[in-house]
């Protein structure tokens, strides 16, 4: 045995490569789809960074020090995303893995897995934040003209600063796990960082970002920059790879702020194997004796249920599938962080203060009717994706019982639609009349968009539980399911019904809308053509409900060919 | 009781199971050998409904699963042979909705999930989510789901796999009592002692073909084995097992 820690990342990586040579069906598909959105994305933040360093350059000194502060507040924000990230990531890596009862029960020192299990977690919990710092760091580079050493010591810098508060999370979850059992564990964590990012984005536009824009309402000079520096402190490795990178930047060596992050680095990996030779076995075997978690009966959903006038096949699914969702917190936490993004969004509309163009104001309020309308499709869309396209899947192997049951597929489908329906529709009916009555819209606005999201509803949500059924992936979890081929096939369709939906009711009410102002007739033909463009959408959002019902129950019957 | 009628199930050039035809009477338990890979779990899978066969007949007390599929599952119960369940519902929702599925409701629901529990021994369990049983736990509640409609007929896949002695003993408890009750038993199993103990005929698969069916005593006489062991007479009946080349390998 005398493989060093490497050679236990070797299924990772095989895994990796026979995944790689083995196409399934959509992979050119998502290939390309993902693959286009990640090249815009990189060239986006790429020329993003890259104006705003030229921009800075423009004013000399004090460009140099935004430049500087920008780094180091760069670098912040990806701390406490790294460190949160590690907490999570490490309870799945050195906890809950599957793997782990083969390679703790072969004979190799716990030393060794220790060590393949971290470099795993740095890896997994820190390359989202690589991907989005290269064409960051990248862009700075370019506009300041840097040399290849400057590129050269970003990988110097973001290694060990990726190292640290991994290592740090890492910890904390070792620590977490010796105190609780792993499974509630998780269920904590899972919900301390969706109310962590939720409060987070509340918070951030509570505060009102665009008075910055106003130069009446920014504080004096001194004040300003106090408030920026404040929580760059000079002892977080944020500062440091900030420093080490703005150095470089200007053709010196920052070696102090070099050997601070790569001793500090060093060192975290010390202390944690340390750490882990003391607790991790013991966290571990704690993780495997948590098998009674406490749990909610749910008896309230139970007598809710229990007075719907419903067959009592469908209310039983319906109680199933109500209670599998709220036990698992990894699924209802994530519309935690849905609904914080609409508080967000309808408080924007509040605060948008139309009135103080009022020549335009109309114009632009029933404009913005539209793209509301817009939003909530999307908003639909996205949450159709995450959480009905994936209730086939969600079956998983049990969904033998509901094919061995003497219920017929079709019931079984409508009442998947049905259970996603009535959430999606009023999620966003209520979105899109709270926007519109902040707007102060047109009443005939407020009514054709409330008529609108009934129709998109019921097809965005028959299409997604359609497609659900045609394409299931029932060892995958939900958001496996969601990225799969049927996913983005369901996406892309999706996409396109809500523009074309739009550009159909956008035409014909803005025809009625101005001759509404103008206080203007509207002829036979204008008023034949919006009844046509109505009628088409109702048309369209009925035949798609319906034929991909139609479609997932043939699908499903299929499955025992 | 269940009727197989020149059961066939291909998937492209291989054929899984071929022209199988077996008849299991009420109160009979019969049981279903073969190797793996002999076609027992896919011919399984067809009678509960799980998989559509090529060509054949399937009847589950008198309803045609093909015409009439709704009506056969509702008199029939099925044991599969790994026991995947809801993980986040507890033992007793569990049953409760099993109910549901059957279209069993009202005041009497409790009293047979209660009656169901108490009978696999999970009388303590009711209120335990799924995810914190064993495997044999899920097992016994598998089971009780699948007695719990009081169906006519049972397929059962490998009932004793994972089931502790007293497990053991308690399902075969079970299985005697209902097909005394009338309820016809279609059990597959590799435990061969289980088979020579219970069952009244046995049909043994090979390649997707019966090629013998009868009592213990009969499958003897087929075999020309005397008064050999079952395991012995299936071995023969199955062309052997290369045991006698294991000692050399070993």
């Amino acid at each position: 045995m005398t493989h060093d820690f490497t050679f236990l990342l070797r299924p990772h990586f095989l895994s990796a490569r026979n995944r790689a040579s083995r196409r399934e069906r959509g992979d050119l598909t998502r290939g390309v789809l993902f693959g286009g959105i990640g090249l815009v994305v990189f060239f986006a933040l790429f020329q993003g960074a890259s104006w705003l360093t030229g921009q800075l350059e423009d004013y000399a000194e004090l460009g140099d020090y935004l430049l500087r502060m920008g780094l180091s507040w760069l670098f912040l924000t990806f701390l406490s995303f790294l460190a949160f990230s590690g907490v999570v990531t490490a309870l799945s890596t050195f906890f809950l893995s599957d793997d782990l009862r083969l390679l703790l029960a072969a004979p190799i020192a716990v030393r060794r897995v220790f060590h393949a299990r971290f470099l795993r977690t740095v890896a997994q919990a820190s390359w989202m934040v690589v991907i989005f710092l290269a064409p960051v760091l990248m862009g700075i580079g370019w506009a300041r003209c840097a040399g290849p050493w400057y590129y050269v010591m970003a990988i110097f810098t973001v290694a060990p600063f990726a190292v640290i508060p991994v290592a740090a999370g890492s910890a904390v979850t070792m620590l977490l796990v010796n105190t609780f059992p792993a499974r509630r564990a998780r269920d904590l964590l899972m919900l301390m960082g969706l109310l962590f990012a939720a409060t987070l984005v509340i918070l951030l536009r509570f505060i009102r970002p665009e008075q910055l824009m106003r130069v009446e309402s920014l504080p004096d000079l001194t004040g300003f920059f106090a408030t920026l520096q404040s929580p760059i402190t000079p002892l977080l490795p944020s500062f440091w790879a900030g420093e080490m990178l703005f150095s470089t930047l200007r053709g010196e060596r920052d070696l102090l702020h070099t050997a601070a992050l790569w001793s500090t680095a060093l060192g975290s990996v010390v202390l944690l194997r340390m750490a882990g030779e003391r607790w991790y076995l013991s966290g571990y075997s704690r993780s495997q004796e948590a098998s009674k978690a406490r749990f909610d009966q749910l008896r309230l959903l139970d007598a809710g249920v229990r007075v719907l006038p419903m067959s009592t096949v469908r209310r039983q699914l319906l109680i199933k599938d109500l209670k599998v969702f709220l036990r698992d917190v990894g699924q209802w936490s994530q519309l935690l962080l849905l609904l914080a993004l609409m508080l967000v969004y309808l408080y924007n509309f509040r605060v948008l203060d139309l009135d103080s163009i009022p020549y335009m104001s109309v114009f632009i309020k029933n404009t913005y009717a539209f793209v509301n309308l817009g939003m909530a499709g999307f908003v639909m869309a996205t949450v159709a994706v995450r959480f009905v396209f994936p209730a086939v899947s969600a079956e998983g192997a049990a969904f033998w019982i509901i094919r061995t049951a003497p219920i017929s597929l079709r019931d079984f489908l409508w009442s998947k639609f049905w259970t996603g329906f009535v959430p999606v529709f009023v999620l966003t009916e209520s979105l899109t009349v709270v926007a519109n009555e902040f707007l102060s819209t047109d009443p005939f606005m407020k009514v054709t968009a409330a008529v609108a999201i009934v129709f998109m509803s019921l097809a965005l949500v028959g299409l997604a539980t359609g497609l659900g059924a045609r394409y299931p992936r029932f060892g995958a979890d939900a958001t496996q399911a969601a990225g799969s081929y049927g996913g983005v096939a369901f996406m892309v369709q999706a996409v396109l019904f809500i523009i074309v939906t739009i550009a159909l009711l956008g035409w014909p009410s803005s025809v009625y809308l101005l001759a509404h102002f103008r206080h203007l007739p509207l002829s036979v033909s204008q008023q034949l053509l919006i009844a046509l463009c109505f009628g088409g959408v109702a048309a369209m959002s009925v035949t798609i409900w319906i034929t991909s019902m139609q479609s997932g129950v043939r699908a499903l019957e299929a499955m025992s060919q | 009781m269940i009727s197989l009628q020149h059961l066939v199930k291909t998937y492209g050039t291989f054929t899984a199971v071929d022209d199988v035809s077996l008849d299991v009477a009420a109160g009979e338990i019969h049981g279903f050998l073969g190797p793996n890979g002999a076609g027992k779990t896919t011919t399984l899978r067809m009678i509960a409904g799980l998989l559509k066969p090529t060509s054949g007949r399937i009847v589950v007390n008198d309803h045609d699963l093909a015409t009439e599929p709704e009506a056969a599952k509702m008199s029939l119960g099925f044991i599969p042979d790994r026991p995947f369940i809801y993980e986040k519902l507890t033992a007793g929702e569990f049953l409760r909705f099993h109910a549901g599925l059957y279209g069993i409701d009202g005041s009497g629901v409790g009293d047979r999930v209660h009656e169901m529990l108490e009978l696999f021994e999970l009388g303590r369990w009711e209120n335990e989510l799924i995810e914190a049983f064993s495997h044999g736990m899920k097992q016994r509640l598998v089971m009780s789901a699948a007695f719990l409609h009081r169906p006519q007929s049972v397929v059962v896949d490998e009932p004793m796999v994972g089931l502790d002695p007293r497990g053991a003993v308690l399902i075969k408890d079970v299985f005697r009592r209902m097909s005394e009750k009338g309820v016809a038993i279609l059990m597959s199993t590799h435990t061969l002692e289980v088979a020579q103990e219970m069952c009244d005929r046995i049909s043994i698969i090979l390649k997707g073909r019966i090629i013998a069916r009868g009592t213990v005593d009969e499958l003897r006489a087929q075999s020309g084995g005397g008064d050999a062991h079952l395991t012995d007479v299936f071995l023969k009946l199955t062309g052997g097992s290369g045991l006698q080349e294991l000692d050399e390998v070993i």
